[in-house]
């Protein structure tokens, strides 16, 4: 048997403990809860039992929060909205943060004015983005994208300028330079960490989501959860939550597959780790 | 940018034309270096190291400079080995040889022209990790064969060639991540190789690697060797490793850098670490580091 069957083999199973731990963890803590409630110990309104989470989600899928507004609805204008800032936020990100990464001169420049942006807390730009864009669509896709333009950015930068000199040095010596240097060399080793930016960017983005919702809407997750706070409904609230919470997991799924494909050559290893 | 780079090289250059007039006066008038023995396959000189000294900017004003106007000739297909502690260097030394570093004052030269940039027929084996990540065992080989203009079409043959001249044939697919440490080097001395480099500069190659492993490697790199002649600037701290390789052995002691011992094995490969005249060596290059 080779080394990588080992370790293919070695890897498969932690992905089977890797999923049900878990799971046996979340059943657990969920039937702790249920019975805590069940005898008192904590307050319905405070912490809805799952056994009611269920119901309102049902209620959720069926009737829609508010009524008429169902969950499919939700998701979808949710989604609509961090995949346009996002995309945009990358889009733009990428390409700056190639050359200022690769150009010594324009990192001495903009270093500060990134660590600035990035500083920036995405929400307190909330009322300057509905002066900007109105209470429309395009407010919460600003700020959004704002949210993962600056850690987009700075990863994108930081990958260019980790790339390890080693190589540089090596692709040197067979006479690569210049713009063929940085296209067949830094690029493909700066990879891996632009796809690690890429993932903690789309946490901010559902980070920011919430509060990009809190204005003029009443569809997306996020005003689901604000309308239902209003209305003291803390059950669908939670419904919410937990619905943008799996939505994250199964991006943050579906990015390291395509991050798999695209870089055979990462070992899961050292994919984990970054 | 380009304009000052070529007035440059074009100053250096006719520099060294009048300094290799010079040189010939003198070697008229030396007699030739006495070499203990060593074989070579011709006298030529392949690269000429002319007094050169460097300082890196970080160096405190009253520090010996890492290198102090050292000279030294390596004659065509002479596989030397340059001995020393770090920081003794050895290392500034090859990346000089390399074009990777600029000397402060003093040249190299290889085929009397100065060496300004890397590259040119120059392949160097770093430490460790210098292979492409990305590519497999035989794209990184590709790699550099394609940089010197190799047509896609022959590419795949030489790679093959390569790799299993290296021991490697069936590893080809690989990525460096599924190879051990000594498989990863093998993988770089056959990407140098691609290079079809008539200079081999190898910096400490099998540093990283347990003993066994490394024993191994040196005896693979001389089978290789004997196949493909070049001349060979081999960096080192291990005495045993340079006197199971070295025509020529150059120890080094450091600041300022310098070579303090030069002596050549004509002993046939392989040898043996208990042969009297290995010991003997050794025991002169010990104390040429005390």
């Amino acid at each position: 048997m080779t080394a990588a069957s080992v370790a293919a083999r070695a890897s498969s199973a932690r992905d089977w403990r890797g999923w049900t731990y878990p799971l046996l963890v979340i059943a657990a803590v969920l039937a702790a809860w249920q019975a805590a409630v069940m005898a008192g110990l904590l307050r319905p309104i405070q912490f809805p039992p799952p056994l009611k989470l269920a119901s309102s989600a049902v209620e959720l899928v069926r009737d829609g929060y508010p009524e008429g507004i169902g969950l499919a609805t939700h998701v979808g204008i949710t989604m609509q909205r961090i995949v346009l800032g996002y995309l945009a936020a990358v889009a733009l990100a990428i390409p700056l943060g190639l050359v200022i990464g690769w150009v010594r001169v324009l990192d001495d420049l903009t270093d500060p004015v990134i660590a600035f942006g990035r500083s920036v807390a995405t929400l307190s730009l909330l009322p300057l983005a509905v002066v900007w864009f109105g209470t429309g669509e395009a407010a919460k896709i600003f700020l959004i994208g704002y949210g993962c333009f600056w850690v987009m950015l700075s990863n994108v930068v930081a990958a260019v300028k980790s790339v390890d000199p080693m190589l540089i040095r090596a692709a040197r010596t067979m006479d690569v330079s210049g713009v063929a240097l940085f296209r067949q060399v830094a690029l493909p080793a700066a990879l891996p960490r632009i796809f690690a930016g890429a993932r903690v960017a789309l946490g901010v983005g559902f980070m920011v989501i919430v509060g990009a919702e809190m204005i003029g809407t009443i569809r997306g997750l996020g005003a689901l959860i604000m309308e239902a706070r209003t209305f003291y409904r803390t059950d669908i609230t939670m419904v919410g939550m937990a619905v943008i919470g799996v939505l994250g997991l199964a991006i943050a799924v579906g990015l390291e597959r395509i991050e798999a494909w695209l870089m055979p050559w990462q070992a899961r290893e050292a994919r984990r780790r970054t | 940018m380009v304009v000052a780079d070529l007035r440059h090289q074009r100053e250096r250059t006719g520099w060294r034309v009048m300094s290799t007039i010079a040189r010939h006066d003198e070697s008229s008038v030396l007699p030739p270096r006495p070499t203990s023995g060593a074989q070579p396959d011709t006298d030529r000189i392949k690269i000429r190291i002319d007094a050169v000294s460097k300082t890196f900017d970080t160096d405190a004003a009253d520090m010996p400079p890492v290198l102090g106007q050292l000279s030294l000739d390596v004659r065509e297909n002479e596989f030397i080995v340059l001995l020393g502690r770090s920081g003794c260097g050895k290392t500034t030394l090859l990346n000089i040889i390399a074009g990777l570093e600029v000397a402060s004052r003093g040249a190299v030269h290889v085929d009397d022209v100065v060496v300004v940039r890397p590259g040119q027929g120059k392949g160097v084996v770093f430490q460790q990790g210098a292979l492409f990540p990305w590519l497999t065992a035989e794209e990184n080989v590709a790699f550099s064969a394609k940089s010197r203009g190799v047509p896609a079409k022959e590419r795949a043959a030489l790679c093959r060639e390569l790799l299993s001249l290296v021991g490697l044939a069936g590893a080809e697919r690989k990525y460096p991540f599924e190879l051990s440490g000594g498989m990863q080097q093998r993988v770089a001395i056959a990407r140098a190789l691609a290079l079809d480099p008539h200079i081999l500069l190898m910096d400490e190659p099998f540093g990283a690697l347990d003993e066994l492993t490394r024993i191994e490697m040196q005896n693979e790199l001389l089978r290789v060797w004997a196949a493909r002649r070049k001349t060979v600037v081999f960096v080192t701290h291990s005495i045993w490793e340079a006197l199971m390789l070295a025509d020529r052995i150059l120890v080094m002691a450091a600041r300022p850098g310098r070579i303090v011992l030069d002596r050549g094995i004509a002993l046939p490969r392989p040898r043996s670490r208990t042969d009297a005249e290995v010991i003997a060596l050794y025991e002169a290059i010990w104390a040429s580091l005390q």
